[in-house]
């Protein structure tokens, strides 16, 4: 086979692989945005759900919000573990074997299946710490699924760094801390924002781990972090799973999706709008 | 009896030895050049001087280094990189505006009276010979200045913390001749108020500038004496092999 044909070949498959998954991907987007659609109004978006079973009827306001403080108790608690971490690794650590520790127990925890969190914050965070199916131990227990997701990029970012510019800042008799607030975090703000972004979607359409911790079938917008709290990929199940409702699953679905595309298109933008700096 | 003495200096990586037994003093408000082929040590030598090296992993470093009679291991890494300054072989501006490098440190040391921040960055400025090419503009970004101006406001920002000794490491290997020149005669006057300790692989350069100039050959001080005795009568046959050439 000549060179040319090979090139070709090469070319083919890259395309038709990109095809594949691009036309996938809008199929999926589409399907659900036409099935949803129909279901989507103001009162589905802002009214809480009604009917018997519950969910047959009314909106899923409880469980955008109460996906949305989800998401937020996760990044918050992950973020500070996860720079902490990042930044002990890169500026403190001078141990290899305590390095090559860390990284394996980071990747392990990454490789950990959902559901299997959700067991840990179940017996953890719910029994053991008596923080009940909550608001709280739901958004953990997402925390530690988002951890190693935010601690790899945000460690990649530090590590990718000039290193002289790490060397100028100490040579001017600068402690570590303050070469990391004032000047490293400054320079990589808007990345670690695009990586908690991200980390955030993907919390934010986990159902496993807030299965056993978190989310229940019907509760009002939560008013402590101890309560528990309806959440969108949890909701989707149920209507589904319990043959309640097709049509607001989809509706569900709709929402879960925009937000997502939301928290993915966000980055994005934030990475954009440095150009005009 | 020199401002900083070092005794006896051995520095490590791993099991690879790069500085050997290394016994030397500087003299104050000098300028001593380290010469030497690409490799020898020359940087870690300098980096050792001001602690960088301890920043670098599976790095050891035996014997003593002197600063003003006190050991710098009894001292704290700030205190002495406050005092000896690093200015690196490429240019390591922050990516912030002019004024913002220059008072980046300053900062830390609490000092935030606008007046005499806008003073302090002037008078640094202007003794680097960078303060009338940038005067009108020290809001831009640092990154826009050229090459040569980027290394002359680094090493502006290394005199905003007041240091007694200047080290560099090959500052002027990535330029051209006009800012070489630049540079050099900007150290000739800092000399008079500063202790400057430069590496450089141009062999000219450390003749044109430097008091006193050391000859580092595989981890080994071979010679260290004033420069104009280093290059017209050198002691030691491989010094003189280098001068000629033979070396790297």
């Amino acid at each position: 086979m000549n060179r040319y044909v090979k090139d070709l070949l090469l070319k083919l498959w890259c395309g038709i692989s990109g095809i594949m998954v691009l036309s996938t991907l809008s199929f999926i987007i589409i399907y659900i945005f036409m099935k949803g659609f129909s279901s989507i109004n103001l009162d589905f978006i802002i009214g809480a759900p009604k009917g018997v079973p519950i969910g047959s009827e009314g909106g899923i306001y409880p469980a955008i919000i109460g996906s949305v403080y989800l998401m937020i108790i996760a990044c918050v608690f992950a973020t500070v573990l996860a720079i902490s971490t990042a930044v002990y690794l890169e500026l403190y650590c001078k141990n290899e074997k305590l390095l090559k520790i860390m990284h394996l127990v980071i990747h392990c925890t990454a490789g950990i299946p959902s559901i299997i969190l959700g067991m840990f914050g179940y017996t953890f965070l719910v029994l053991r710490l008596g923080l009940g199916r909550s608001l709280m131990a739901g958004g953990i227990t997402l925390g530690i699924m988002i951890f190693p997701f935010i601690e790899i990029r945000v460690e990649k970012i530090l590590n990718e760094m000039d290193k002289n510019i790490v060397y100028a800042s100490y040579a001017l008799g600068l402690p570590k801390s303050y070469t990391f607030l004032k000047l490293l975090l400054p320079i990589y703000k808007r990345d670690i924002i695009s990586t908690v972004l991200l980390a955030g979607g993907f919390a934010i359409g986990a159902a496993a781990p807030i299965i056993l911790t978190a989310a229940v079938m019907y509760a009002p917008v939560p008013r402590t972090v101890l309560a528990p709290v309806m959440a969108l990929p949890y909701h989707l199940y149920i209507l589904i799973g319990e043959g309640i409702s097709v049509e607001n699953a989809y509706g569900t679905a709709f929402v879960l999706i925009v937000l997502l595309l939301t928290m993915n298109i966000l980055p994005i933008l934030n990475s954009l709008s440095r150009g005009g700096e | 009896m020199g401002i900083i003495s070092i005794k006896n200096l051995s520095v490590s990586y791993g099991n690879i030895k790069i500085l050997k037994n290394i016994n030397m003093e500087i003299n104050e408000r000098k300028i001593t050049a380290i010469i030497g082929p690409s490799g020898c040590g020359k940087s870690t030598l300098l980096k050792t001087i001001n602690c960088m090296v301890e920043e670098e992993t599976l790095s050891r470093v035996e014997g003593e280094i002197l600063f003003k009679d006190n050991n710098i291991k009894e001292m704290t890494k700030e205190d002495i990189r406050k005092e000896i300054g690093l200015v690196f072989q490429n240019p390591t501006c922050f990516p912030f505006s002019i004024y913002k490098n220059m008072v980046y440190a300053q900062k830390y040391y609490g000092n935030t009276d606008k007046k005499k921040l806008k003073h302090m960055v002037e008078e640094k400025l202007k003794i680097a010979g960078l303060y009338d090419e940038v005067s009108n503009d020290l809001n831009k970004s640092a990154l826009k200045l050229s090459g040569g101006q980027q290394q002359r406001l680094c090493i502006a920002r290394a005199l905003t913390v007041d240091p007694q000794v200047i080290l560099l490491d090959e500052p002027c290997s990535a330029l051209d001749v006009k800012n070489t020149k630049n540079i050099e005669e900007m150290l000739s006057k800092l000399s008079q108020d500063y202790t400057i300790i430069i590496v450089t692989h141009n062999l000219s350069q450390a003749k044109r500038i430097a008091d006193y100039t050391a000859f580092i050959l595989n981890g080994e001080l071979v010679e260290y004496s004033d420069t104009e005795t280093l290059f017209s009568n050198p002691k030691d046959k491989r010094t003189r092999e280098y001068i000629e050439g033979i070396y790297g």
